[in-house]
């Protein structure tokens, strides 16, 4: 059960739009340390926007509404401060930056940050400890960051990237479509390391039941036209895998 | 001589635009340029001093330029040879009953009282070197528009000092060669002036034709578009064909208020014996935008590149061309944009063909300055080469000043894909009918930016390019 | 020596207008100067006059190959012959002249051209000839320092016969303190089924001037990759020209730059398609810092003939401080109907996406510049193809970034 009095990221009553179209309707979720959470709905429902939302996308205007995240309200902040707070977002389609070879953004994204700046020898040995874990080929170590990479090898930058930086909490987008099985279970890896060593807080954002099986799930929450139309335990995601989400669409119909 | 008439598509054949009159009882000023020359043109114009003083001065700096060494070769244009000057027989008329009737017909034939009953708020027609027709819709003039000959205007007390203020002040004479030509022995064309927050939503028309056998023709449009006003213009162009060169040198001066919109269309279809080193400017002051829809079938050669200039934070510019170069023509166009200002924008979208030895060159700047942060600018260009014998060239240039801005730039060459030809014949096109689809098709993005009628005339110029394509 | 002003240096081959200055480079030549041709390379000298042997040779096999071949100028109709033809432009009438000639050595051009490559084989004399043999794979590397004083000029021929593989690294740097030139003129020639590659890092303080002129042709499926890194000089000139001559010949032209202080760097690419099928790819990624400016010409010329041929060029520019300046022009010609030739280019800071992903790993747009800056140089390391590139990419980078040298080696012993 979620923990009422102290959630670590709670967002409370979010609408948010882009280009003047509305597409999150007052969304309120509240995620406890240590906790598993799922958001699921169909295609275009307006997960991932949520999840970037908490990230502070800039492309997207937030209405109304605050996010909340380890006691400090956060909705005004720059993304790079989110994450100096400690709120990571593993990206469905992370970019790709030529010229910039994955070490070096790796080391740059740790320098300045307490307990993670180390000494190079020590960041190096780290970053091929976590290749190795990730079952990574340490050559993509000195090529540029995402470049040519696979769906699946892009996946696992996104994973080791977690695993470095070991946020309080971390939103998993879609990080589970188009992979192959393989990949599929180097990515179930990451996250029960990242729960395992860091006493990891997870938000999972999915419409495929899959990559939740290895995993404690203490609340689902369902999304339909940018509203939070059902929330639950564990139990809904077995409903949900027999019955699809037309179930919630009727709801989202009512609300709106 | 053809008497096929203009509007029906059936007919559409390039001998309808090559009908000529007589040019017996108008007066030529003899061939070549001399100071002598220009003082006779201002002199029979009855001009302010300053007008001659700025011909002179222009003279003198034409002299002085060298001849482009980049573009299209314009040896076949000995000026010496050139009548500059050809006054038709007639004053300006506001009814066509009083324009003469060969150039009446002319204009007929190319329906334009027809167009400006229909859909126009105003139409202009310059015949030659002069105006010849000039009329405006009752309910435009109330709004305050003007809409009428520039030299009739620069004769007009009320409108002497704004001419003056912005008479070739966009377009100067020692911008190029032909800048400084145009300087000296510019005459006829339009004054636009759109009064502060004045929205006219038909839009106004000039027609160019120039008749006359190895002649010049060189108009003027000064359009002034105030704060919060806008407009639409449309500029159409044709001659008849001879064997001599004719050149067309004419200037276009836009200058676009706060939040004013303009939006300049163009279907050039010049003969092919013309020689099109025509000038186009506009600035745009905060947030304010222009757009510019160019067509460029006709001409023999052709330096074509209008101009827009963002002087005002948040104004915009699009350019939207299309250019067909068939045989024998060398079509040099394209467009300039400078970022002059924060959070400007710009984007360009062109098109050229290339067919039966044309050659068609896409020649751009982006020019941003360290004022332009902020800003984003963005240009496409795709060309079509339809056989092996032609040419097509594409020279963008970007010169990037301020750091906080997005300039993307992509561009493409190729061919008809033999895939998209074979499946439309396999639903039973003839391949010229499945080529002229695809063609068309290309085309499309500037087609639907202008008036029916003008779409129509496109897509028949582009059909009447394409015919005999095969083979 | 005197002072020398070089002219007409890196044309464009199809000029623009002249008011945007990016039409060639004017190169000053300080005075004083001293001409040297003092550079270490480490493989025997090759046969004499083996480029030209060379070149003989591809023009007899070439009028073998195309006998009764006679190349179609721009076509013009009746109408336009009354008006004296098409009224090509000048450069567009020289295409016809010169391919009409059908002499493959005076197609041959260099990227530098006008004064410049005269100059550069002025100071250099006899170019020295590396080579590699029919079927041979050979590798050979080059290290010219800036001699205090001096223009240090190598003049190289590089020959690379039928069947073979040839790898050459130059490295261009300057670990003595001193004010000069430095260049390279180099030549060539990737015979049939040959593979060449060419990678030329120059990291010189900025009070060097650099010149770097190459010229390329192509036989029958040759495959040519340059790799260029551009991290120091006072100012940079590059010019590159290749004939892609044979059937499915294909070049690969990266290069990577990084601008800093008051730094200006001059790029001038030409690839001329001939051959049926012949590929290049033209890819330029860089990053300006300081008050840097950069130059690309990129052309890409699709010469009628070359049926099948396909080009593409790319310029990706990242502006991190204000007062930088990038001018590009992405040229494509072609008078060929079955071709593809694309060109893009992205000019201006971070990609609104990029910034917001690493924005989401923590960077300010600051440090995300920064990290662009370091990147280069790092990058530019984990490239080198050799200690001496190594060692020198270090020597520049302890100058602009703090601990480079320590960040980069920790990564060698570990390795070790």
């Amino acid at each position: 059960m979620a923990n009422e009095t102290n959630p670590l990221l709670s967002i409370q009553g979010i609408s948010a739009s882009v280009e003047e179209k509305q597409i999150l309707h007052n969304v309120n979720l509240d995620v406890a340390p240590g906790e598993v959470h799922v958001l699921m709905g169909p295609n275009g429902a307006g997960k991932s926007t949520m999840g970037h939302v908490a990230m502070g996308e800039p492309t997207y205007t937030v209405d109304s509404g605050k996010i909340i995240f380890d006691g400090q309200d956060i909705t005004d902040l720059t993304p790079d401060k989110r994450s100096r707070a400690g709120l990571f977002l593993s990206f469905q389609a992370p970019v790709e930056v030529p010229g910039v070879p994955l070490t070096s953004f790796l080391r740059a994204i740790t320098t300045g940050r307490e307990g993670l700046d180390m000494k190079r020898k020590e960041f190096r040995k780290r970053i091929r400890s976590l290749a190795d874990e990730l079952d990574m080929d340490r050559a993509y170590l000195d090529r540029e960051l995402g470049v040519g990479f696979s769906g699946g090898e892009k996946k696992k930058v996104e994973m080791l990237q977690l695993l470095l930086l070991q946020p309080k909490l971390a939103i998993l987008d879609e990080t589970d479509s188009g992979l192959d099985v393989d990949a599929l279970s180097v990515v179930s890896h990451g996250m029960k390391l990242y729960q395992e060593t860091c006493n990891g807080t997870l938000l999972i954002i999915t419409h495929n039941t899959r990559i939740l099986e290895h995993l404690s799930v203490d609340r689902v929450h369902v999304m339909v036209k940018g509203r939070i139309v059902a929330e639950g335990d564990a139990s809904m995601i077995a409903d949900i895998d027999q019955n699809g989400f037309e179930q919630f669409e009727q709801a989202a119909a009512n609300a709106e | 001589m053809s008497e096929k008439k203009r509007t029906q598509v059936d007919d559409i054949d390039r001998s309808m635009y090559d009908f000529h009159y007589d040019e017996s009882d108008q007066e030529h000023l003899e061939a070549g340029l001399t100071p002598e020359i220009v003082r006779e043109i201002s002199e029979k114009k009855d001009e302010p001093e300053w007008m001659l003083e700025h011909r002179l001065k222009s003279l003198e700096i034409y002299n002085k330029f060298p001849e482009p060494d980049w573009g299209p070769s314009i040896e076949g244009l000995d000026m010496d040879n050139i009548v500059t000057y050809v006054k038709p027989p007639t004053e300006q008329q506001a009814s066509w009953d009083d324009v003469p009737d060969d150039i009446k017909n002319t204009f007929d034939r190319l329906g334009i009282p027809e167009a400006e009953k229909s859909y126009l708020a105003g139409v202009g027609a310059q015949y030659d070197s002069e105006l010849v027709y000039h009329s405006m819709q009752d309910s435009a003039a109330q709004m305050g528009i003007v809409y009428s000959g520039i030299e009739e205007a620069l004769h007009d007390e009320k409108y002497e000092g704004l001419i003056h203020d912005h008479f070739m002040k966009l377009i100067t004479p020692s911008d190029h060669k032909f800048a400084a030509l145009h300087g000296a022995v510019w005459s006829g064309g339009s004054f636009v002036y759109v009064p502060k927050g004045t929205k006219l939503d038909y839009p106004l028309q000039s027609y160019f034709r120039l008749n006359a056998k190895g002649a010049g023709q060189f108009e003027h449009t000064l359009i002034i578009v105030e704060d919060d006003a806008s407009l639409h213009f449309i500029e159409g162009c044709s001659a008849p064909k001879y064997n001599v060169a004719n050149l067309h040198a004419g200037a276009v001066e836009l200058f676009v208020g706060k939040n004013a919109h303009l939006r300049y269309s163009t279907i050039e279809n010049w003969s092919k014996n013309m020689y099109n080193l025509n000038t186009k400017r506009a600035t745009v002051q905060e947030g304010g935008d222009i757009e510019w829809i160019s067509g460029s079938f006709g001409s023999h050669v052709g330096y074509l590149y209008p101009m827009s200039i963002l002087n005002g934070r948040k104004a915009r510019a699009s350019f939207n061309g299309i250019t067909f170069a068939g045989a024998g023509q060398n079509l040099d166009t394209g467009c300039k944009v400078v970022l002059n200002a924060p959070e400007t924008s710009a984007s360009v979208e062109t098109k050229s063909i290339s067919k039966d030895g044309g050659v068609s060159t896409f020649r751009s700047s982006i020019v941003a300055t360290p004022k332009a942060e902020d800003s984003a600018a963005s240009v496409s260009c795709q060309s079509l080469m339809l056989d092996d014998r032609s040419r097509s060239d594409t020279i963008p240039a970007m010169d990037i000043r301020c750091k906080n801005i997005d300039v993307g730039h992509e561009a493409t060459i190729g061919r008809i894909g033999n895939d998209k030809v074979f499946y439309l014949m396999s639903r039973g096109m003839s391949e010229e009918e499945a080529r002229t689809m695809i063609v068309n098709g290309f085309a499309d993005p500037v087609s639907k930016e202008l008036p029916l009628e003008y779409a129509v005339e496109m897509n028949n110029l582009i059909k009447l390019e394409m015919e005999g394509a095969i083979g | 020596m005197e002072a020398r002003t070089l002219n007409n240096v890196s044309a464009m081959p199809a000029p623009t207008w002249h008011w945007l200055h990016m039409n060639d480079a004017t190169v000053e030549v300080p005075e004083g100067l001293d001409a040297a041709s003092d550079f270490a390379i480490d493989v025997a000298e090759g046969t004499a006059g083996a480029f030209d042997a060379a070149m003989a040779a591809a023009q007899e096999a070439w009028d073998a190959e195309h006998e009764g071949y006679e190349y179609q100028r721009n076509y013009t109709d009746e109408q336009a012959e009354k008006l004296g033809g098409t009224s090509l432009s000048a450069y567009q009438q020289g295409v016809d002249e010169v391919e009409a000639s059908k002499d493959l050595a005076r197609m041959f051009d260099m990227g530098m051209g006008g004064d410049a490559t005269a100059y550069l084989r002025e100071v250099a004399g006899t170019a020295r000839v590396i080579e590699a043999k029919r079927g041979e794979h050979a590798s050979a590397s080059v290290r010219i320092a800036g001699l205090d004083g001096h223009a240090n000029v190598a003049a190289l021929d590089i020959v690379a016969a039928a069947d073979s593989e040839l790898d050459v690294c130059i490295t261009v740097d300057s670990p003595t303190p001193g004010t000069g030139l430095t260049g390279s003129t180099i030549r060539v020639f990737a015979g049939d089924n040959a593979k060449v590659t060419i990678t030329r890092v120059q990291t010189l303080d900025d009070s060097w001037i650099d010149l770097d002129d190459m010229g390329l042709f192509l036989g029958n499926q040759a495959d040519v990759q340059i790799n260029q890194t551009v991290l120091g000089a006072g100012k940079t000139y590059t010019g590159l020209a290749g004939d892609l001559r044979g059937t499915a010949a294909n070049a690969n032209v990266v290069t990577r730059y990084l601008g800093h202080g008051d730094q200006k760097i001059d790029f001038n690419y030409t690839l001329r398609h001939h051959g049926r099928k012949t590929t290049c790819d033209l890819y330029a990624n860089g990053v300006l810092a300081g008050t840097s400016t950069k130059t690309l010409r990129g052309t890409i010329d699709l010469i009628r003939g070359a049926k099948g041929a396909e080009g593409k060029e790319t310029d990706n520019v990242l502006l991190v401080d204000e007062g930088v300046h990038n001018k590009t022009v992405p040229t494509i010609l072609c008078n060929e109907d079955d071709v593809m030739g694309n060109h893009g280019a992205t000019i201006g800071h971070i990609r609104k996406e990029q910034m917001f992903y690493m924005a989401s790993r923590g960077l300010s747009q600051k440090q995300a510049e920064a990290m662009f800056v370091s990147a280069s140089l790092e990058d530019a390391y984990i490239e080198a193809p050799n200690d001496a590139t190594r060692e020198a990419v270090v020597r520049l980078g302890n100058k602009l970034v703090d601990g480079f040298g320590e960040l980069v080696e920790d990564n060698e012993e570990e390795l070790a």
